[in-house]
């Protein structure tokens, strides 16, 4: 166990983690460059045609060190988005210590920075490495700075690097060996290993990543989960070097895959314990959550008869999305469909962008929205994942929406702006500090307005500068309507929205005139209007079309002309029929274009 | 060893032996000259800019060895229409254009006194160019006028200005009898009063025939790359129904979408392309539509003028060539004949597509039902309002054919 390091890298979208990673894989390889590329990639492709996700970060790399022992390095890779700070948190507790890769010319961000405390709450050993240096723009020693002013720790022993040429990778290796300390853990005691991630593959069923941290397991062994009971065999167990290499058992300190003929990835969920069915451990590994989707949208076939289709491909996904929830729906104006929860906005946008890249699916998505917690005059109290199922408001007591604590890195220039558009946004100060040259902004803001448009608007008026991290802080009561839409008297389910009272106008105005633009003309005249219970706040007419006839037709090519009306064709797909209306998918998420005032 | 079955599957619906009309239609020749002094912003046609003089003669051999390799495909067939389009075709010579009519005098048989239209740019003109064209048999002249504005025409990179379309247009009209005049309109910043002063500077050197063109963006040219301000789609409808009763008002006939004509002075060659009559292109980048005894077939030339011309006479000169599929053919058919403000006759569709009337039956009858066309006397006729949505129907046609099993 001494001669194990187990470590992870932070950084920011684009600050070089991949690229470093893969440098230390080829570094430890042992494999000249070109054997080392070709043989990796090669290996790869195999396993992608295979189905199999494979986390080319995740690698177990023999490093001779200049101390002349061999070491074992477990890198171990963490996803780099908001929407999934917990399983980050994951793979730090796995980690004795952290790579923490900062672009020498563009300083710290929110990401980093939210990440890193985590690290360091986990008792993390965080390494910092100044990346990118070989660029002129580079600024070590204002990068340091910030290092230390931000976060917090010592950066004066920062290892300068350039994962592109190469330079300063064998420091980090050396750095990686002197001050992470090795795993310690009780080889003897039950077995407790922490369930990284997990994925599903075709041909072996789930694989589990895992850190054991006591004990250790071997093929045959029968593995409990700690939160669910389940019992199951274990078939093998392996490293990822990183291609997989079964081995004959994973002792404590060790990081490797287990696969045990689990079938629904919702079984292995990160985060668990396993442990032996014959000598279980006492108590599971501290942190365990349920993950709970945050977000839901309605999802919908453009086409009727593609709902089987479309319950099918969600299927698929969930077999390697432990987080994507769905149930069936039906909307008067969109027929039979899925409401599907979802971590964030990011996680349902991958989500579907796969169904209709991979599965060829047709959708109409609903506006996303989030989770209200609805007291009842009767004393109970429900969720509504649906605007359309907010219950009528003579039964309602109180209504509660989600809070979250935001996090924004900005540069000073910038801090009126974000200010401005977090109160906007509804926000309220927690606190603000000041590292150099960057702010610090924490603000509390209902979790409904950052699902909006949040991001966008925060990195236009920045410039792009601004990176944020939240997390879910806790329900508060809210003064919110329901606002409805109708198109041509005809209320559409699908369209609802819940807004805040005080917006209501202004939203059902910015509403109906946004989707104004959107529906095209159709034969007749389109009356939108935007309703608040019977009362109408805002109408508008999408005027019936006067002309489509081409202009040019020329000489006999009739090709262009049929080639134009295929598009026009294709252009349709995307729309959904109301009653006799066209309606573009845009429309449906009309809501979340509607400028602020 | 058993013997193996393998179904032969036809192409879509088409059944064992393709639709075949009844008599060949008319047939009319469109000749291809695609250069031009500079290209137009707007411009998709397959036109090229004239570096140094124009290769005629290379280019008129080309063109006679077409048409000498067309010869079998329309054999015996007459000619009713002669067009010569581009490009700018009055950059070439009155010898040339006058030995190209020669060849094709000599080659086929041409409806008397049968029109022939060459296409003129104002900024090309000079009078003595037009009388030579006129002598070597070009009846008919069509001058790319597009507007008399100063700023439109800087707007639209055309090489001419105000001025020089109005000489060049009182030249036309001294020199032939027949003259069309292409206009553009919904330009940008245009209004309906700025339109309708084009047309009155048009009208007042009383030609025969007005082509308006709404401009439209077209992908790949440089207003796709940097689209200019148009107005709006009202503007430009409004624009569209100023013309028409400012025309209609002044006894002209709003016989096609775009296209107006004094009564008796309609295009015979468009005509013929609204009716879905045949048509030989011949020089680079033209479309051919012949009524083969296997059924309708579509040719394309190879587009660029130096591939052209270094594949003229040889067998691979054509770029592409196809047989319609019959279940294209309702909607080629309606593209084009929904086009006519007389719409059709039943007949004129059985006897060009040899498809029965009954194919279209129940999309017309539902049109109708929509107020986009009456159906009287065996005639599909568009009203005010189809006239101006024929996308409407041309789409819901083209959706029944993709229902088709």
């Amino acid at each position: 166990m001494r001669y194990i390091r187990n470590f992870s890298i932070i950084a920011h979208i684009d600050h070089g983690k991949s690229t470093l990673a893969d440098r230390l894989i080829q570094r430890c390889g042992g494999l000249s460059e070109r054997e080392m590329s070709s043989q990796v990639l090669d290996s790869m492709d195999l396993e992608r045609e295979r189905g199999i996700t494979i986390k080319a970060q995740t690698a177990a790399l023999r490093y001779d060190a200049r101390d002349g022992q061999t070491y074992r390095l477990n890198l171990i890779d963490t996803p780099g988005h908001v929407d999934f700070s917990y399983e980050v948190s994951r793979s730090l507790a796995a980690c004795e210590g952290a790579l923490l890769v900062v672009d020498a010319s563009q300083g710290v961000e929110a990401q980093t920075v939210a990440n890193c405390y985590t690290a360091i709450e986990q008792g993390v050993e965080v390494v910092p490495v100044l990346n990118k240096i070989d660029l002129p723009s580079a600024d070590p020693d204002r990068a340091r700075a910030e290092i230390e002013d931000v976060i917090g720790i010592d950066a004066s022993a920062a290892i300068l690097a350039s994962a592109k040429t190469g330079e300063g990778v064998d420091d980090i290796l050396e750095a990686v060996i002197a001050r992470i300390p090795s795993p310690v853990g009780d080889p003897n005691a039950p077995l407790k290993a922490l369930i990284i991630d997990s994925w599903f593959d075709n041909y072996v069923g789930v694989v589990m990543l895992v850190r054991v941290m006591d004990g250790s397991m071997r093929p045959k062994d029968r593995i409990l989960l700690m939160s669910s009971g389940a019992q199951h065999l274990c078939e093998q167990v392996g490293v990822f070097t990183p291609k997989s290499a079964p081995c004959d058992r994973l002792s404590a300190g060790e990081v490797g895959f287990i696969i045990s003929g689990i079938k629904e990835l919702a079984s292995a969920k990160v985060g668990d314990t396993v442990t032996l069915a014959d000598r279980p451990a006492t108590t599971p590994l501290a942190g365990f959550k349920e993950i709970k989707p945050q977000v839901f949208a309605g999802l919908y076939p453009t086409e009727v008869n593609q709902y089987d289709a479309l319950r099918d491909a969600l299927e698929k996904l969930r077999l390697n999305d432990a987080s994507l929830r769905f149930e069936p729906e039906v909307s008067q104006a969109l027929g039979f469909g899925f409401r599907c929860g979802f971590l964030g906005l990011l996680h349902m946008e991958i989500v579907q962008e796969r169904l209709e890249r991979e599965y060829d699916m047709d959708l109409v998505t609903t506006a996303p929205t989030v989770v209200y917690e609805v007291l009842l005059r009767e004393g109970s109290v429900v969720r509504v994942e649906n605007p359309a199922k907010l219950p009528d408001p003579s039964k309602v007591d109180e209504i509660r929406e989600p809070i979250i604590r935001a996090t924004v890195f900005v540069p000073q220039d910038y801090v009126g702006a974000v200010i401005t558009l977090c109160e906007l946004k509804r926000g309220s100060q927690h606190n603000m500090s000041y590292h150099g040259r960057q702010v610090q902004l924490v603000y509390d803001i209902p979790m409904s307005e950052v699902v909006i448009d949040f991001f966008d608007r925060l990195k236009s008026v920045s410039r792009g500068y601004a990176s944020l991290d939240y997390e879910f802080l806790e329900y508060r009561p809210a003064d919110v309507v329901k606002l409805d839409v109708l198109i041509n008297g005809d209320r559409v389910d699908a369209l609802s929205v819940i807004v805040h009272r005080a917006s209501s106008q202004y939203r059902g105005r910015g509403l109906v005139t946004r989707m104004r633009e959107l529906i095209p003309r159709q034969m007749f005249d389109v009356a939108i209007q935007a309703a608040i219970g019977s009362h109408i706040i805002a109408r508008e007419t999408v005027k019936a079309m006067r002309k489509n006839v081409l202009a040019k037709c020329y000489g006999g090519d009739i090709s262009r002309k049929k080639k134009l009306l295929e598009k026009q064709k294709a252009g349709k797909k995307r729309m959904k029929q109301i009653g006799n209306v066209e309606v573009p998918q845009e429309a449906f998420l009309a809501v979340l274009r509607v400028e602020d005032n | 060893m058993t013997d193996r079955v393998i179904p032969i599957r036809l192409m879509g619906s088409m059944p064992a032996s393709a639709p075949r009309p009844v008599a060949p239609p008319p047939l009319a020749l469109y000749v291809h000259v695609p250069w031009c002094v500079r290209k137009c912003p707007y411009c998709d046609f397959n036109s090229h800019p004239q570096r140094g003089p124009l290769p005629e003669g290379p280019f008129l051999a080309a063109l006679i060895a077409a048409l000498e390799a067309a010869l079998p495909d329309i054999w015996g067939r007459r000619v009713v229409s002669l067009f010569i389009g581009g490009g700018t075709p009055s950059l070439l010579s009155p010898q040339a254009v006058d030995g190209l009519l020669a060849a094709v005098r000599a080659r086929l048989s041409c409806a008397p006194g049968m029109e022939i239209t060459l296409e003129a740019n104002p900024g090309t003109v000079e009078a003595a160019r037009f009388a030579g064209f006129r002598a070597a048999g070009v009846n008919r002249l069509s001058l790319g006028v597009q507007s008399f504005a100063d700023g439109q025409l800087r707007a639209l990179g055309r090489i001419h200005d105000g001025d020089g379309a109005r000489r060049a247009l009182a030249i036309a009209r001294k020199v032939f009898d027949r003259v069309n005049v292409d206009l553009m309109y919904a330009l940008p910043g245009q209004t309906p009063e700025l339109a309708l002063a084009d047309v009155e500077t048009a009208l007042a050197f009383d030609p025969t025939h007005l082509s308006c063109y709404e401009l439209t963006i077209e992908p790949n040219t440089a207003f796709a790359h940097q689209p200019p301000a148009l107005p709006d789609e009202d503007c430009a409808a409004d624009i569209h129904d100023a013309i028409e009763s400012r025309l209609l008002a002044a006894g002209w006939e709003h016989y096609e979408v775009s296209a107006y004509a004094r009564p008796g002075h309609a295009c015979t060659h468009n005509l013929n392309y609204w009716r879905f009559g045949d048509y030989l292109g011949i020089g680079p980048g033209a479309h051919s539509k012949l009524t083969m005894p296997d059924g309708i077939r579509r040719a394309l030339r190879h587009p660029h003028p130096d591939a052209y011309l270094s594949r003229a006479g040889k067998s691979d000169f054509l770029q592409s060539q196809h047989r319609v599929p019959a279940e294209d053919l309702p909607v080629e058919f309606m593209l084009n004949a929904l086009r006519l403000a007389d719409g059709f006759e039943f007949e004129l569709f059985e006897a060009r597509t040899g498809l029965p009337f009954a194919t279209l039956q129940s999309d017309l009858e539902g049109f109708a039902a929509q107020g986009l066309i009456t159906l009287n006397e065996g005639r599909v006729r568009p009203t005010a309002r189809g006239f101006r949505l024929a996308n409407t129907m041309l789409a819901a046609l083209l959706d029944r054919r993709h229902q088709q099993p």
